[in-house]
């Protein structure tokens, strides 16, 4: 596993992560099989891609003095060869105790836990921040536009460092050695999956 | 799960546009301004959006109410009725 980490030059995005935490087999057929998802199709998505050009274009200036922020920097693209990964992070927050934390705008409600697929996203760009920033990121926040941006704030403890360069391992892995993998175990998130038509 | 859409819409256009979602999301036509079919979560907040996205809510309402099975079944149809069995989704299944 270590060998293939650093051999390997395939780059994944932030986004694949989260499909891979809904799904393992979605990179498998995204990337192996190169059958797009088409999420463009779905209203949701359009919505929220429009969410999120209007939040770009108004308050562009606006700090969250809440958040104890004293600056921030908006629609950041950050890569990282060592941990194989890239993504677009939609604030990074410099904050008062000299530490910064990323922010990301979900078209979303809160519905009383902040989701895993959420949680790593996070972490994730907080591995990416810190590489490129060379600063401490502590913690993270999300923003739940369907919710009355209500802001939830999460903590990052090392263990999720951990468990998120495991799960880019993994996903290195089917990407470059086209390995079938397990299908999620919930099975209710098969109901509304694209690739429900030709997931064995 | 089983879903109503059951709306008031003051405007003709935007009346026609709902109906026409509710019959791209595989909906029954029951009523003139009630549908009826089988959606899921994601479906029906999907569904919601797209109506709120399309109405006046100074004046128009939708109604979106999910039913389980077993009410549907307490469910009495009086005069000029729907096929229930059409619309429940077992007999649906057997279509495709």
């Amino acid at each position: 596993m270590e060998e293939l980490e650093s051999e390997s030059s395939t780059i994944i995005t932030i986004s694949d992560v989260l499909e891979y935490l809904f799904c393992p087999r979605f990179i498998y057929f995204m990337y192996c099989l190169d059958i797009p998802q088409h999420e463009e199709n779905r209203f949701k998505v359009i919505k929220g891609r429009d969410v999120h050009k209007k939040r770009q274009m108004t308050n562009r200036e606006y700090v969250r003095k809440k958040l104890n922020c004293i600056s921030k920097e908006s629609e950041v693209y950050v890569v990282s060869k060592a941990h194989h990964i890239k993504g677009i992070v939609d604030e990074v927050l410099f904050l008062e105790d000299n530490t910064a934390a990323p922010l990301e705008y979900k078209f979303a409600e809160y519905k009383d836990k902040v989701f895993s697929t959420y949680k790593y996203q996070l972490v994730l760009q907080a591995l990416l921040i810190k590489e490129n920033y060379n600063i401490e990121v502590q913690k993270g926040y999300i923003c739940y536009t369907r919710s009355n941006s209500m802001i939830k704030e999460l903590a990052f403890k090392l263990s999720d460092f951990k468990k998120a360069n495991d799960i880019i391992k993994d996903i290195i892995q089917i990407v470059d050695k086209g390995k079938y993998p397990q299908a999620t175990k919930s099975k209710n998130k098969c109901i509304d999956c694209c690739y429900r038509n030709i997931c064995a | 799960m089983l879903v109503w859409v059951i709306y008031d819409i003051a405007d003709d256009p935007i009346r026609k546009k709902v109906s026409d979602k509710c019959k791209n999301y595989g909906l029954y036509r029951v009523q003139k301004s009630v549908f009826l079919g089988d959606l899921n979560a994601n479906q029906r907040d999907s569904l919601a959006i797209e109506c709120e996205d399309l109405i006046d809510p100074e004046v128009d309402s939708v109604y979106i109410f999910p039913m389980d099975d077993e009410s549907f079944r307490k469910v009495k149809l009086i005069g000029q009725a729907f096929d229930k069995e059409l619309v429940s989704d077992e007999v649906l299944t057997t279509f495709f």
